[in-house]
């Protein structure tokens, strides 16, 4: 770029450090509030206290391996940004591909779907709350209505209904958002491949996988990364809509973390367990992020 | 921590100080019947003394965690806390509550007064019973045998007397009544939400089948053959228990009652004043309270009094001693049991008017003199929470009783190893 | 060609009302009394309004005073955010730095908005308390601040990128400061890019969950979502009332996304695709 080396020739000494200066409060209040927490996580998930004062050990991390409530959060995890990452998707790409044409009322629609995101995760919670309840919610009353026997749907309170719901709630919140990004997506593909296409003879299914599918795929990849990290931290919808139970049936790794830190003030095992959580996420944003690169 | 710091004093410009706390006092108090009567008091007791109270009331499980934290992070956020008496261990072991034999004292007594109910100042000593006295109780639930008289003069049936009479009843009245409106109606409801719930509804099945949760030496001995049949027995009462009851917990127990759709339960004692309120109640006049069943021993129920207690960190421990006193008086209890909770006073049991109001008095007070409290140990609340866990799986079918019991044993056995 | 045009507009008019429903019932039981809320069948139009829930919640309960805080929190995070954010933006943009520094912070910057929030929840309540600035509103200020500043450097960083240099430039030879500059030309170029990333760290501030339960345990210092979510586990629960703070809650928010939906594509992937 030799436009932009021109143009920072032209920097006096003092310029020199402008842009540091314009960079260091964000530095400072990221370094405060982001990385000296994650240090002090680590201190204090290596530390444990005694009788005999403070000790230096690796106790909490050993108890981890023997925690079946801390493995069975964590399977519980996965299956579940699982489960909703592929309903999202499959029904978020659905829906931009409908869309994804001149219809009248577009504006309407998109506006519409607006509503589940952008709504306050307690909210969500506290809608869905009201919806499940078995005896006056509004979805057993609907069928109630129509003369199905909802005697025995009781959401939350069966352990495999109220792991179906959490997902379910997942998707009702974000398919607009696997939607919207995956929409603006295909808008932005050009039209010449598509003629292309149709010159060549090429069915639709054809012309999805071979032309739709490859230069979509970098909005798919952004809008799976942003979801799956956010499935793994899942807690505020769960929290308020069935606190884990019934049992331990929808207890996910970030709800088992904040009991053991403020119900529990164990907060060595607390950070121990976070540790693990930001190692898996780590993980799958790297190979996202391999992924992403590998297609340019 | 110096970079932290430096932002703050950037932000501090926006002035968001908090107000000083000269005359105040903040009060953390449950949602319920029992929160509500102490809120009322600490209004009254503004308009007569001026002080100042700052309500934070939050339901069960959110009061804990927020009086748990607060005590731990020694804010002095709270002068004055409201606490269930199993969270009591916990609190005053890990040193939180100030002592408050010294502060009355300094008020000329030596002890509690000696009209308090002798099980009720038991669980506000730490350790149990002969420890420093830590809490006054305030409210003096102990759990009591909610059952529909009507239906069980209608079909012949006694007083039951052990579980299993409870068990045949359920049966009868399930299998022949309807609930006003024709909906189905329910022989029995309990609660079996994973936490408090479960544990709390289950504790005296488990008592009175003979079963204990710790042997002599204190190790963990839930899964006794007498503690597997005693969650056997209660999966059988489930069967004649609305559906999703292993998702319950109190507010779903007393909707049915006071909707006249079950006909049996184990409750509060502070939830009775609901059954006589004719806008909440479709059931006036047709419930009646007696103690505890009984299985291979005699029933006894838990103990459940709600204590007031005075966190250390507090920065106002005298004005809240004075109102400590004040709100525990017979004089201002007697106005706490006329909205609804029962007292920790021997007293105000045979006062008259309210042994009027409320007849249930006297089986009230027996029940709470011959009470047991949950084990005391400060690791209650995770021991609570793993055992809720397994008996909330098995009412859900997830578990069976042995394997549930089995694991339950096992975590707790791994809870408290930890401790030690 | 009709038929797949009825089978389409049907699957739409099902995403519509699948997407709407709950949230428009929440609203009917927070405008119901206590018999119609619990009415079997269900009373999805006919039922008479009232609006003693509102009164009850904002009036008689402390929802007004969360919904101040809420408001205090947002506005003031946003602006810290936006004000450290924007700079560091601009820096990032027009500057290069030795090692590739620039490209390499902008990443930097934007992992740490990847950590899960109970991860940094757990020390960061550790630090607050032994500052003594738990239950206070500039807790939660300067963790959403800090929270915000990731997003807002991204986002900035994809507006400035799109003003041409030249401008700048201009103004540079007529003899403005660096600063100058970037206030009187480069700004006013970029607002309206500037008031959307505004508008996001106001909802996500307001939407914020976690953070707030944590930090903060008395009336004076809680946000509207932990009134709430205080208000909704078990025992004695309104449902009339928790409904009316969840309306109250979620219109501002519904509003702010309404006007700016020309970024909201933008603005949720991060600046990644630009809707």
């Amino acid at each position: 770029m030799p436009r932009s080396r021109r143009f920072s020739s032209a920097l006096n000494r003092r310029e020199l450090l402008l842009p540091y200066l314009l960079v260091a409060p964000a530095l400072v209040v990221l370094l405060a509030l982001s990385i000296y927490p994650l240090l002090y996580s680590i201190t204090i998930s290596l530390q444990q206290e005694t009788p005999a004062g403070v000790v230096w050990t690796l106790g909490h991390f050993k108890r981890l391996a023997s925690d079946n409530f801390f493995r069975t959060a964590m399977v519980h995890t996965f299956v579940f940004a699982a489960a909703a990452l592929t309903c999202e998707f499959l029904l978020g790409l659905g829906l931009a591909l409908l869309l994804n044409q001149q219809i009248r009322g577009r504006g309407l629609f998109r506006a519409s779907l607006l509503v589940p995101m952008m709504l306050p995760t307690v909210v969500v919670g506290v809608v869905w709350r009201l919806m499940l309840n078995p005896n006056f919610g509004a979805i057993n009353g609907t069928l109630k209505q129509v003369g199905i026997n909802t005697e025995s749907l009781t959401w939350t309170a069966s352990p495999r209904l109220a792991f179906l719901a959490v997902i379910a709630v997942d998707v009702w919140q974000w398919t607009p958002f696997v939607f919207l990004v995956l929409l603006a997506g295909l808008q932005a593909i050009p039209q010449e491949p598509y003629e292309a296409a149709l010159i060549d003879g090429s069915s639709r299914w054809q012309t999805f996988r071979h032309v739709t599918l490859p230069l979509l795929k970098p909005a798919i990849l952004i809008v799976l990364l942003l979801r799956t990290m956010d499935l793994l931290r899942v807690f505020d919808q769960i929290f308020i809509l069935t606190e884990g139970g019934p049992g331990f049936a929808t207890e996910m790794i970030s709800l088992y973390i904040y009991r053991a830190a403020f119900r529990f003030f164990d907060f060595g095992y607390a950070a121990a367990m976070s540790f693990v959580l930001l190692a898996v996420t780590n993980v799958v944003s790297v190979v996202y992020i391999r992924l992403l690169q590998a297609k340019a | 921590m110096r970079l932290a710091t430096l932002l703050i004093l950037v932000v501090l410009t926006f002035g968001c100080t908090q107000p000083s706390s000269q005359r105040q006092l903040t009060l953390a108090v449950v949602s319920g019947v029992e929160g509500e009567a102490l809120k009322q008091a600490a209004i009254d007791y503004e308009t007569q003394t001026g002080v100042h109270i700052n309500i934070a009331q939050f339901p069960y499980q959110n009061l804990f965690e927020k009086e748990l934290i607060d005590l731990n992070a020694r804010t002095g956020a709270y002068d004055l806390i409201m606490l269930d008496d199993p969270w009591f261990p916990l609190f005053a072991g890990s040193q939180f509550l100030t002592d408050l034999t010294p502060l009355l004292q300094k008020r000329g007594q030596s002890g509690p007064d000696a009209d308090f109910v002798a099980t009720s100042v038991a669980v506000c000593r730490q350790p149990y019973e002969t420890g420093a006295l830590h809490a006054l109780p305030y409210v003096g639930n102990s759990q009591l045998f909610f059952y529909r008289q009507d239906l069980f003069a209608k079909h012949n049936l006694k007083e039951p007397a052990t579980w299993n009479d409870v068990l045949s009843a359920a049966k009868t009245i399930q299998e022949t009544e309807t609930a006003e409106g024709g909906g189905k109606m329910y022989g029995y409801v309990m609660r079996a939400a994973q936490g408090n719930a479960a544990v709390a509804d289950f504790m005296p099945i488990f008592w009175a089948f003979g079963a204990e949760m710790f042997d002599q030496n204190g190790k963990p001995v839930v899964n006794s053959p007498e503690g597997i049949e005693a969650l056997q027995f209660m999966l059988e009462l489930g069967k004649y228990s609305p559906p999703g009851y292993a998702s319950f917990n109190a507010d779903e127990v007393s909707a049915h009652l006071l909707q006249g759709t079950a006909a049996m339960s184990i409750n509060w004692p502070a939830w009775i004043s609901a059954f006589s309120d004719p806008s909440k109640s479709k059931v006036l006049g047709k419930i009646q309270f007696a103690t505890l069943p009984g299985a291979r021993k005699a029933g006894q129920a838990e103990i459940g009094n709600w204590l007031i207690a005075i966190p250390r960190h507090s920065q106002n421990v005298e004005a809240a001693m004075d109102f400590l006193l004040w709100a525990t008086s017979a004089e201002q209890m007697k106005r706490s049991a006329l909205r609804g909770n029962p007292p920790t006073r021997r007293s105000l049991f045979g006062d008259p008017e309210l042994v009027a109001k409320f007849p249930a008095y006297p089986v009230q007070l027996r029940s709470l003199e011959s009470s047991r409290p949950r084990p005391r140990t400060p690791k209650w609340n995770e021991i609570e929470n793993a055992f809720g866990i397994f008996l909330s799986k098995a009412n859900s079918g997830e578990l069976s009783p042995a394997d549930a019991m089995n694991q339950a044993n096992a975590e707790i056995e791994k809870i408290l190893q930890r401790a030690q | 060609m009709k038929r797949t045009r009825i089978f389409r507009t049907g699957w739409l008019v099902l995403a519509l009302v699948a997407a709407l429903a709950p949230v428009y019932w929440m609203l009917t039981i927070s405008l119901k009394t206590e018999v119609d809320q619990f009415a079997i069948p269900p009373k999805w139009f006919s039922f008479t309004p009232t609006l003693q829930h509102y009164t009850d919640a904002f009036v008689t309960r402390s929802f007004g005073q969360y919904l101040l805080t809420s408001a205090i929190v947002a506005v003031v995070s946003t602006f810290f955010a936006l004000l450290i954010g924007t700079l560091a933006a601009y820096a990032l943009t027009r500057f290069r730095l030795p090692w590739n520094l620039d490209h390499k912070l902008s990443l930097w910057i934007l992992s740490t908005r990847m950590f899960p929030a109970i991860v940094t929840a757990v020390p960061l309540f550790l630090m607050m308390r032994d500052l003594r600035l738990l239950n206070t509103k500039l807790a939660l200020i300067i963790v959403y601040t800090a929270f915000n500043l990731p997003f807002v450097v991204w986002m900035m960083r994809g507006f400035f990128a799109e003003v041409p240099r030249d401008l700048e430039e201009a103004a540079l030879v007529d003899g403005d400061s660096r600063l100058g500059a970037l206030v009187r030309v480069v700004l006013p170029l970029v607002s309206p890019g500037l008031a959307a990333t505004a508008v996001f760290c106001l909802i996500v501030s307001w939407n914020e969950f976690l953070f707030a339960l944590v930090l903060t345990q008395t009336d004076a210092a809680m946000t509207l979502p932990v009134g709430i979510a205080g208000r909704v586990t078990q025992y004695e629960i309104k449902w009339g009332v928790m409904s009316a703070a969840g309306v109250v809650a979620m219109m501002p928010i519904l509003v702010f996304a309404l006007a700016m939906q020309r970024y909201l594509v933008r603005g949720l992937s991060l600046g990644a695709v630009k809707g």
